[in-house]
This record gives C-alpha cells, structure tokens and sequence, in this order.
C-alpha cells in the first residue's frame, strides 16, 4: 500500500498556518484603517473634554476673563510653542449655532498648520462666542503611528503564540492517535496485537481503540478458531483411521480371503493410506501456524543436502534421472527445526523428480549477499506463468498426478515463512522449474 | 509375553488385541488410566501399549505412576497428536518407543520384537534361511563367508519381510516400515518394486532360489521353511 506523504498533524498545522496567514493579511489591511479610526475618536473625545474644561472655566470666571470688553479684537488665544493644541475663543454675530469637530487649516505664527478642530457657539451676556479647540495632524498621526507599531507587534506576538499553542494542542490531542496507529503498524500478525488500552479523554479516539479491539480480538478468535479446528479435525481423524487400518490388517491375515477380495482390501489401504498422509500433513500445516515447533536446532545445510539426497535416491533411480549435488565448500549452519527443513528440501525436490521425466534434478547451495542460497531445479515440464501464482495454494494440482494431491508444495511454503526463508519460483515450460530458497 | 492395551477407543483395542493374539500374546484391555493403573499395579506385564490421549488421565502420568509401581513392563506409546515435545517428554519418562496414529499391526509387532531383542537379549539375533545369515543385530546378510551387499533399504527391506516370513507384506506396509512417516504427499509405492528386483538380483548372484514371492497387486511373502 502506498501512503500519502502527509499525516493528519500536518495537515492540521498547516491548515493552521495557512488560517493564520490569511488573518494576518487581512488585519495588515484593516488594523491601519481601525487605528485612524480610533485615534480620530480619541482625539474628538479629548477636544469634548478640553472644551468642557474651557467652558467650565468660562463658567466660573467669565468670559471677561478671556475676553475683555476694551479688547478690540474680541478675541482670545493660546497656543504652546509646538503648536500642537491650541484653544480660540472669540466673539461672533451668528443666529445658529455651531457644534461640529473638522479637519481644518490654521495660520499660527504665519505658518500652515493641519489641525483637528472642535467649534463651539456659546451664548455668553448676549453675546455669541466661538471657541474652538484643535490638536494638530502631525500629532495625531504620531500617536497614530504608536498604535499601529503597538498593534502589529501585539499581532505578531498574539499569532506566534497561538501557533506555537496550536501546535502542541495538536500534538496533544492526537497523540492517543498515534499511538493507534503505532499499534496497528506494529502488527504483523492477528496473534501479535498488543491490546492495552490507549488513555485518551477524546471520545472518538476512545471508541476507535475500542473498535480495533473488538474487531482484534473477533479476527485473532476466527484465526484461532481456524487453527484449532484443523487440529481438532486431524486428531479425530487419526483414530479412526487407525482402527480401519487395523481392521483391514487383520482381514488381510485371514488366509482363506479370495485374491479378488484381497486386492479390493489393498484398494482400501491404499485410499486410507493417501487419506494418512493428507492427514498427517494438515496437522503438520496446524501445528507450524501455532508455532508448535521450536527453531533451536543447528542444521549444516550441505548435511541437510545430503541427507534429503540419500533418502531420495531410489526415486531418482526408478526413473533414471541425474541428482546433481553443488554444495558450497562451507557447510553453512542455520538455526531452524531440522525436521521441517528436511521435510521442505525433500518436498521441493520429490515434486522436481515426480514433474520431471528426463534429464536432471540439481541442488545448489551458495552465499550471495552474505545470505545462504539453495536451489533446486530441474529439466521437467515447467509451470506456465498463470499457473505459477497459484503453486503454493492448497489443494492445486495443475497436471494429473494420480497419487498427488497437492499440499506438498503448500507445506513447503509455509515452513519457509515459518522459518523466514523467502522462497521464488522460477520456471519455462518444457525447460524445467527452479525454487530458490533465501535464508535470512 | 503379556501386553497391557491401553486405548480408549474399543473397536482399536480389540484389533489389537485380536492381532496380537494370533501372534501368541497374552493381552489383557484397558480402556480408562485408571483401569489400566489398577491392571498395572496387579499383573506383571511385559509390555504396555499407550494411547496418550485417555480420557481421564494423560498417558505420560501413567507411565510415571508406573515406574512408582516397580514395574519392569516396556511401553509403547500410541498417539494421534504426533506431538513432538510428547515424543521427547515419552521418551523421557521412560517410554520406549513411540507410534504415530494410524500405524500397521505388522509395525506394532516390529517395534514389539525390536525392544524384546535388544532388551531381553535371549532371541538369536541370526536368522538362517538356505545358506544366507542374516544377523539382525549387526545387522548384515552372509553367504557362507562372503557378504552380501546390501544398500540401507535393501537390507532393511528384506530383514523385515524375512522377520514376517511367510506372510503376505503388502507394499504400504513395507513403505511405512522403509519410508516412516514422510510428509511427502504422494503415495507411491513402486519403489519397493524396484527394491525387491535389486535384492532378487543380489540374492541370486549365490542363490537361484525365489525366496521373496510376488503377491500380485498386494505385495511380497517371503518364504522358507528356515
């Protein structure tokens, strides 16, 4: 199975970068219109608070104060030398009456200056007066520019943190995830699936490890269930067998039987006898699949060779075929169950002699890549290509063998993962088949 | 010679027992571990035949209750399991040989006489049949002086259609005895013909007498008046 590059926590992050983005550039263009806005209300509220000082002074003084009766201008002023602020009041003849806040110029000291302004009308003695209040532009814009330095550092610290707080909550909250997922990736096997809980306050995770659970432990019963049924079956089939062979031994004493009767008795033991050995060999399927043989023993693979070349012998010659031996000058030791590798190497080399009519059967062991190699090929019928998928199933035989019912080559495989040997299949019709064994 | 069957399964006993006899045992039956422990503890026997799998207790138990008995009987463990750590563990606790279910009476008397011979020792251990030794020990085959050669098989092959004289072994019977129990899956046994033709040749290359007779479609007899 191939995998997607991304994982869920990155996916996560990055859709949190990327939120994040887009609220930083969203703001990098609001903030500067926000912050004029407030700084323009600010102002305006300072002006309303300046002029209600002014008016309050006005009040308890007199307007006298400010604004003297022999005073020609009827007018007063005050400014201080920035020319920052300055208040006016002054006389005028005006029936409405005047309460607005504006940007407007002024001459101070002959010189343009850019000012927020508050005019006021006030009705004093019977007489109008104007004041107004203003705080200059540049001013403003300094404190403008203040905010906005304040406002951007705070965002940047504020989007940093919530990052970094993002990201650990992230990690945080899949972490029981992870270790879901850890726990089916460490799984090779129904039998080897570690079942302690993973603690975890997310609901979902929690009934997603209570669900791999359940199916878990559904699937390793049906694995189980499976195994020991096959076992249970070849147990009880072997004593019944048993007591037909017996039986048929007997019979077969009786000295008085007919020839016909005899041969119908031997048609019985053979059947019974392939029925045995299919037996036997399920059994012997069961019990790899429950790891019942112990892999401890030190078998020298070109003994092993040898061996299986002995007992095999007769067969070779029956059919007056060649068994060619290339053993490596060491003889290599491996750890394993020396039975069962007998039985493999004596299958894979039974089922080369039954497919191959002439010509030879030749055993090979080498070191490739540090690895121990045995091969066993030969001059027989081959497998076709579509067939050769297939080989290491149960019960498939592709030609007619009369006394074959092919589990050998099914057995042969499942020692070789038992064993972790890997096994290939190489083969051309006509020209032979070849099985490479690759020990770990 | 008294044997002590042990098998829960009756109909398997019986055969056993039927077999057995006709060869001249005293066989007495015992279907449960406790019975057969009762028998044990009464009779002394020669041999015990074991299924390990009772329904009351594990074989191997009764073995070991056995031995606290004193006594003196060889045992041949039966079982349908074929487990190998029971082999080790029967072997261990004293069994003395071990046969995997289904097994062939023939084997069963085999396994009995091979334990007699090299326990009891009282037996020769050579066979003489015209002027052919077959010394079933030492294991090899003499025309007069001269040995004859035999490949493993061949000899074993003949020494057990010569220790079955005249009886007809068919031809499973003799690849169980030959082959054992290989996981092979085919079942043919034509090989034992090809066996037969060589130790015909051999033997007649001293003598021209027919001692192994074909039975046709079954198998081989060995005969001689010995």
């Amino acid at each position: 199975m191939k995998l997607p590059k991304l994982k869920l926590k990155s996916k996560l992050a990055l859709f949190n970068a990327l939120s994040k983005a887009i609220i930083v550039t969203a703001l990098l263009f609001i903030v500067p219109w926000i912050v004029s806005e407030i700084t323009i209300r600010e102002t305006d509220n300072l002006l309303i608070q300046k002029l209600d000082r002014v008016t309050e002074m006005i009040d308890s003084l007199g307007i006298e104060n400010y604004i003297s009766r022999d005073n020609e201008l009827k007018a007063f002023g005050s400014y201080n030398i920035l020319k920052e602020e300055f208040i006016s009041i002054e006389q005028i003849s005006l029936d409405s009456l005047i309460d607005e806040i504006q940007f407007s110029q002024r001459i101070i000291d002959n010189e343009l200056v850019d000012y927020r302004v508050l005019s006021y009308s006030l009705e004093k003695s019977g007489n109008n007066y104007l004041i107004e209040i203003g705080r200059s532009i540049s001013t403003i814009i300094r404190f403008e520019e203040d905010m906005k330095r304040f406002a951007f550092l705070f965002l940047v610290i504020i989007i940093f943190i919530t990052i970094i707080l993002d990201l650990s909550f992230i990690q945080f909250l899949l972490n029981p995830f992870e270790k879901i997922v850890r726990k089916l990736k460490n799984t090779d096997h129904p039998t080897s699936f570690d079942y302690t809980e993973v603690q975890t306050s997310t609901s979902d995770f929690k009934y997603l490890d209570y669900t791999i659970h359940s199916l878990m432990h559904k699937i390793e019963d049906a694995f189980n269930n499976e195994r020991e049924y096959i076992s249970n079956v070849s147990h009880e089939l072997l004593t019944p067998i048993s007591i037909i062979q017996s039986k048929l031994d007997n019979i077969l004493s009786d000295e008085s039987l007919s020839d016909s009767d005899l041969l119908k008795i031997m048609d019985s033991k053979h059947t019974l006898g392939r029925l045995t050995k299919m037996v036997r060999t399920l059994l012997m399927m069961s019990r790899i699949e429950n790891e019942e043989y112990l892999l401890i023993e030190k078998v020298g693979i070109n003994n092993l060779v040898k061996n299986v070349a002995e007992e095999i012998e007769d067969k070779i010659l029956v059919k007056e075929l060649e068994l060619k031996l290339i053993l490596h000058s060491e003889n290599i030791i491996i750890n394993g169950n020396e039975n069962l590798l007998f039985i493999l190497l004596y299958n894979l080399v039974n089922n080369a002699i039954r497919y191959t009519q002439k010509g030879y059967i030749e055993i090979e062991t080498s070191l490739e890549n540090n690895k121990l190699v045995l091969s066993v090929s030969d001059t027989g019928l081959g497998i076709s290509k579509e067939n050769i998928a297939h080989i290491f199933s149960r019960f498939k035989n592709f030609t007619p063998h009369k006394d074959s019912f092919g589990l050998g080559l099914a057995l042969a495989k499942k020692i070789c993962d038992y064993h972790k040997i890997q096994i290939k299949v190489d083969s051309e019709l006509e020209k032979g088949t070849c099985f490479t064994l690759v020990f770990p | 010679m008294r044997i002590l069957i042990v098998e829960d399964e009756k109909s398997l006993a019986s055969e056993i027992k039927e077999f057995l006899e006709k060869e001249d045992y005293n066989c007495d039956l015992a279907f449960t571990g406790n019975e057969a422990s009762d028998l044990i503890g009464i009779n002394p026997y020669d041999f015990v035949l074991l299924d390990i799998g009772l329904p009351d207790l594990n074989g191997l138990t009764l073995i070991k209750k056995a031995k606290e008995f004193d006594s003196e009987a060889y045992f041949i463990v039966i079982t349908a399991r074929g487990e190998l750590e029971d082999k080790i563990k029967g072997f261990d606790l004293g069994a003395d040989d071990y046969l995997p279910k289904p097994f062939s009476l023939l084997e069963l008397k085999s396994r009995i006489q091979a334990i007699t011979r090299r326990k009891f020792g009282q037996q020769s251990s050579i066979i003489q049949f015209g002027k052919f030794e077959l010394d079933i020990i030492k294991k090899y085959l003499k025309y007069e002086n001269h040995t004859v050669d035999l490949t493993k098989k061949e000899y074993k092959l003949l020494s057990y259609l010569i220790l079955n004289k005249n009886r007809i072994l068919d031809r499973l019977q003799l690849t169980e005895h030959i082959w054992g129990e290989f996981y092979e899956d085919d079942y043919d046994s034509n090989y034992i013909d090809v066996h037969i033709k060589n130790i015909r040749k051999k033997l007649s290359l001293f003598d021209e007498a027919n001692y192994i007779k074909t039975i046709r479609g079954i198998g081989y007899k060995f005969e001689s008046d010995l």
